[in-house]
This record gives C-alpha cells, structure tokens and sequence, in this order.
C-alpha cells in the first residue's frame, strides 16, 4: 500500500513561492493562514538553500499523539488528516509539530483559536468527497480525482515531489546520484551549526 | 396574564435547550466521522502512480 510523501530537492527550489500562492488559491486558504511556506537557509548569503514546507504526513504523527479530543487519522494512502468538528483548537498540535505546520484560523478574546487548519495532502477531510462541505472546510479533494497535490504538480523546477515514498525516494536518489554524492546542504554539519 | 407569563416561561425554557448528543471521549479512539473513498486503497495507489510519472518526473 503507498504512503504518500512531500520531498523538497533543496538543489532545485528557487524560493519562487508559487507552490504557497497554489495552495492558497486551490483550497482558497483564509487570508493569514499559511497551509505552505517556503524556508531559505542562510537567506541573502551565497549558497543559501530553500525548501517548501507544509504538514509531512508523518508514518507517526506527533500531533495525533498530543490532541486531547483524538481527532486525527491516516488514512490507507498514509496521509494525516483531522475531523474539524471534533477539533477544540487547544493549539497543542502547533507545540507538537516539528514542521509547523498546524494553523488557527481566528485571534479572538480568551485566545480563542477556532478549529486548527493543516495541509491535506489534497485530500479534503472526512466529509464525502468533493461535496460542498468538505470544500469549505478542508479544501479540494485533488485525491478523490486522482490527482497529486497541486503545489507539487505545478512545481516549475520539480523541487518539490509528492506522492508514494518508494517512488519519491527513488527519483531523488537517481537525481543525487547524476549530481554525483549526496546534496551538501542537508545532515549534521547543517542542523547543528553555530 | 398568568397564562401568558407561563407561556413565555416555555417559551424562554425551550430556547435554552441544549444538543445533548455529544461525543464522549476515549483516549486514543479517533470518534469523527468516516472518511468514506470511491475506490479501494490499492486502486487510487495505482491511479496517483501513474499520475506522478506523468506530471513529476524529471524532464
């Protein structure tokens, strides 16, 4: 069974931003909130590296592991969705997550947050497919039509690949091995630089 | 008058009703709805296979 993935080729991304500004505009995000956001490593300085981050659809999900109500779930495809109606908006998510990737949609009195908004891998909620609800909750359903992601398929440089681990990984391992080694801008000497 | 005051009694009463089918929690039971597919797990994994060989291989 696949497990769908996002992977971001460092070495091809241009900070063009268009995968944001896709998302935004496929599951019409609410002005603020940020399904998608792009990180530039060493920005302004020569050899800096950007990468497209959104929720990864982690194999064991933090975020699942901390909500208080359970209202996340993987589905057969590997992705890590969540029910919004069961959904408290506590924030703890946003605390558990590496990526950053939980969002609130509303600042209101007594740090209300309202329900939390996260990337779907496009594949909507728990709703029927594509119904009107699902669209206005969680977005489109570009999975139910057989479609990837769009930030991935509209990706200019190809940096950005979504789709079954197996296949992502072994595309990016045919591209590190026509580069000759392993990219340089990813492992201990990054992570844990001064 | 006395008739109307219970009437609105009722009246006031019967908007402070409250939903009283709630979701009982259960640690690390996931109670929201289904998320129902067209098609089987297998069947969209072959499907999405062949759409990232058309639109997310390296040109």
């Amino acid at each position: 069974m696949a497990r769908m993935k996002f992977l971001c080729d460092a070495e091809r991304c241009i900070e063009c931003n268009a995968c944001v500004t896709a998302c935004k505009n496929e599951h019409e995000v609410p002005w603020g909130i940020n399904r998608r956001r792009v990180v530039t490593i060493d920005d302004g300085i020569p050899g800096e590296k950007s990468i497209s981050v959104a929720c990864m659809h982690c194999s064991d999900a933090p975020c699942a592991a901390v909500c208080p109500v359970d209202c996340f779930y993987t589905t057969d495809d590997g992705v890590v969705l969540h029910d919004k109606d069961i959904c408290i908006g506590c924030g703890y998510c946003f605390y558990a997550c590496p990526f950053g990737a939980p969002q609130y949609p509303q600042e209101g009195a007594f740090g209300a947050r309202g329900k939390m908004d996260k990337c779907t891998f496009c594949a909507g909620g728990p709703e029927e497919d594509n119904s009107a609800i699902e669209v206005e909750k969680y977005g489109r359903n570009r999975l139910a039509e057989g479609k990837l992601p769009l930030c991935a398929e509209m990706c200019s440089t190809k940096a950005l690949l979504a789709g079954d681990g197996d296949i992502v990984a072994d595309l990016f391992r045919s591209r590190v091995v026509r580069r000759g080694g392993r990219p340089d801008n990813w492992g201990w000497e990054t992570a844990y630089k001064d | 008058m006395k008739l109307l005051s219970l009437m609105f009694a009722a009246l006031l009463l019967s908007a402070c009703y409250e939903d009283t089918d709630v979701t009982l929690h259960e640690a690390g039971v996931y109670k929201g709805s289904d998320d129902k597919h067209a098609m089987s797990a297998d069947e969209r994994a072959d499907v999405l296979k062949q759409r990232f060989n058309q639109v997310q291989t390296d040109r």
